[in-house]
C-alpha cells in the first residue's frame, strides 16, 4: 500500500515536473544563468551591464537566442548547462537579461544617442522577425556542432584562469567564427556568409600556436593537397631536400633550416635573392630582425608558425652541451 | 541658475558621449584568425568596409607559391596597392576571383567585411603585437 502510494506519488511528481516547469525568465536566471552572468565568470556578459551587452545586442536577438540554446565557442554551454530547460524557458531568461540592459542602458547611452540605440533595437527586431533568421542560423549551428567539445571544456575548467597572462590566448578565444572575431563587421551580411575556421580545421593535425594547425604536418599526412598551380590541379611542387645548419651564439640549439618543407609550399624566387642571398655566410640573421618582420620573419610571425615555437628551428643540440652529460655516466 | 544647469547638462552629455566612444567605438581586443590580412589602403576613404583576406582559407586550397610567386603578391600587408580596377582587369585577386576559379567581384561584402576603421595589418603578427600589445587602448 505504502509502496504503491509512494510509486504513484513519484510518477505524479515526475509528470508534474514538466508541467510545472514553465519557469519565468527571472527564475531561470536565478537558478542557472546567474552562476556566470552575475559575476561575469569566463567573460560572460554581466547582468545589467550595458557595456557588456551592447555588442551582443547589436548582433540581433535571434543570435542571442541561438547562443543561449546551442552555446557559444566562447564558453557558454547550451542552455547554460541545464538541458532540462525548455527552449521557451531559455529564451525567457535571455529576454529577462535583455530587459535589464535596456533599462540600464537608457540613462547612460540612450540619453546621448537615443536615435542610435533605437535604430539598433529596430535592427535587432528586424533580424529577429524577418530575413535574418535563415541567414544567422547556419553560423551558430555549424559552430555548435564542431565546437561542442571545446565549449564543454571551456565551461568545465574556468576558461580565463590564465588570462592574467595577456599573451596567452584562452581556449575560448581561439579560432572564433568571423562575426565574433573582432575584425569582421557583424552587421555585414558577407561576414555571416564566411566559413568559420573550426568547420574547416576539423581533421587537420594540431599545433600550439598560430592557427593551431600544423600546416607542414597536414601536407605530410596528405590531409591537405593545395594546388601548386593556379589552373592545373595536378602540378607537383619542385621539392628540394637540403638542410642548412646555422650555428648560433650562446646555449641555444643550432638552427636547422629544411629546404624540403619550404619548397613544398614556396617557389625559390619567394626567398632568393631578395630575402636571402643564396650563398653560405652571406646572410646575417638575428632574432631582432625576425621579430621586426625581416628575414624568416617575413612569413614566420605572420602566416607560418610564429617565433614562440623556438624549437621548431633551434632543433640541433650543440655538441659542447652534450659532452659533459655524456661523460658522467661513463665514470 | 538656469545657465549653470544647462552648463552642467552640457558637461554631462559630453562625459556620456566620451564614455560612449570609449565603450562602443573602441574595438575590444580582436581575436581573429592568425594571418588574416586587413587591407585598408583605400576602403575607408571610399566608404567601403576594409577588405579582410583569410590566409588560412586560401592556403588550404593553394600553396604560397601560386599567389606570392606566380601572381606577384608582395609579402607585405597593403604593399600591393590593389584596387578594384586591377582586380577586374584580372590582376592580383582577380586572377582567380573572376567567376571561373573562384566567385566573382560582384560579391563585394565577402571581402569588404572588416569593421570600418580597422587599420591595414597582418592580424596577430609579431610586429602587430609588438607595436600594439594586447590590452593597451588602441590609438
Amino acid at each position: 500500500m505504502t509502496m504503491i502510494s509512494r510509486m504513484a506519488f513519484l510518477v505524479l511528481a515526475l509528470a508534474a515536473v514538466p508541467a510545472a516547469a514553465e519557469q519565468s525568465g527571472k527564475d531561470v536566471y536565478g537558478k542557472v544563468c546567474a552562476t556566470c552572468h552575475a559575476s561575469g565568470l569566463a567573460g560572460a556578459p554581466r547582468y545589467g551591464n550595458a557595456g557588456d551587452w551592447a555588442p551582443r545586442v547589436a548582433g540581433g536577438v535571434a543570435r542571442l537566442y541561438q547562443s543561449a540554446l546551442n552555446g557559444t565557442p566562447k564558453g557558454m554551454p547550451a542552455k547554460g548547462g541545464n538541458l532540462a530547460l525548455s527552449d521557451a524557458e531559455a529564451k525567457g531568461a535571455v529576454d529577462f537579461m535583455l530587459a535589464a540592459v535596456k533599462d540600464a542602458a537608457r540613462p547612460a547611452a540612450a540619453q546621448a544617442e537615443p536615435k542610435k540605440a533605437e535604430a539598433r533595437k529596430d535592427e535587432a527586431r528586424k533580424a529577429d522577425t524577418a530575413k535574418d533568421e535563415p541567414k544567422a542560423a547556419p553560423v551558430p549551428a555549424a559552430v555548435a556542432t564542431t565546437s561542442a567539445a571545446t565549449t564543454e571544456v571551456a565551461a568545465a575548467a574556468p576558461a580565463d584562469v590564465n588570462s592574467f597572462n595577456r599573451l596567452l590566448k584562452p581556449v575560448s578565444k581561439r579560432n572564433l567564427p568571423p562575426p565574433e572575431d573582432g575584425i569582421h563587421d557583424p552587421s555585414s551580411d558577407g561576414t555571416h556568409a564566411l566559413q568559420p575556421p573550426l568547420t574547416a580545421f576539423g581533421p587537420l593535425p594540431k599545433s600550439n600556436a598560430g592557427n593551431r594547425i600544423n600546416w607542414v604536418e597536414a601536407l605530410n599526412q596528405k590531409k591537405l593537397n593545395p594546388r601548386y598551380d593556379r589552373l592545373d590541379p595536378k602540378a607537383e611542387p619542385v621539392v628540394m631536400d637540403l638542410n642548412i645548419v646555422r650555428e648560433v651564439k650562446g646555449s641555444m640549439p643550432d638552427v636547422v633550416y629544411p629546404h624540403k618543407q619550404h619548397t613544398e609550399w614556396l617557389d625559390c624566387s619567394n626567398c632568393h635573392p631578395a630575402i636571402f642571398i643564396p650563398q653560405k655566410g652571406a646572410n646575417s640573421i638575428s632574432m631582432a630582425a625576425i621579430l621586426m618582420g625581416e628575414k624568416c620573419g617575413v612569413c614566420h610571425g605572420k602566416v607560418a608558425f610564429p617565433v614562440s615555437e623556438c624549437r621548431n628551428c633551434h632543433s640541433k643540440k650543440k655538441e659542447l652541451a652534450v659532452r659533459p652529460a655524456a661523460a658522467e655516466p661513463a665514470k | 541658475m538656469k545657465r549653470l544647469l544647462s552648463l552642467m547638462r552640457g558637461l554631462a552629455t559630453g562625459v556620456v558621449l566620451a564614455l560612449c566612444t570609449v565603450l562602443f567605438v573602441d574595438i575590444p581586443d580582436a581575436q581573429a584568425e592568425y594571418g588574416d590580412v586587413v587591407i585598408n589602403n583605400y576602403s575607408d576613404a571610399a566608404g567601403m568596409r576594409p577588405a579582410v583576406f583569410p590566409h588560412w582559407f586560401h592556403r588550404m586550397r593553394f600553396r604560397c607559391k601560386v599567389c606570392h610567386a606566380d601572381l606577384g603578391f608582395k609579402m607585405k600587408a597593403g604593399g600591393n596597392e590593389i584596387n578594384m580596377v586591377k582586380i577586374i582587369d584580372g590582376q592580383f585577386c582577380g586572377a582567380c576571383h573572376n567567376g571561373d576559379i573562384a566567385w566573382s567581384v560582384e560579391n563585394c561584402n565577402l571581402c569588404h567585411s572588416g569593421k570600418p576603421g580597422t587599420q591595414t595589418q597582418v592580424h596577430e603578427s609579431t610586429i602587430h603585437k609588438l607595436a600594439q600589445p594586447a590590452g593597451t587602448p588602441k590609438k
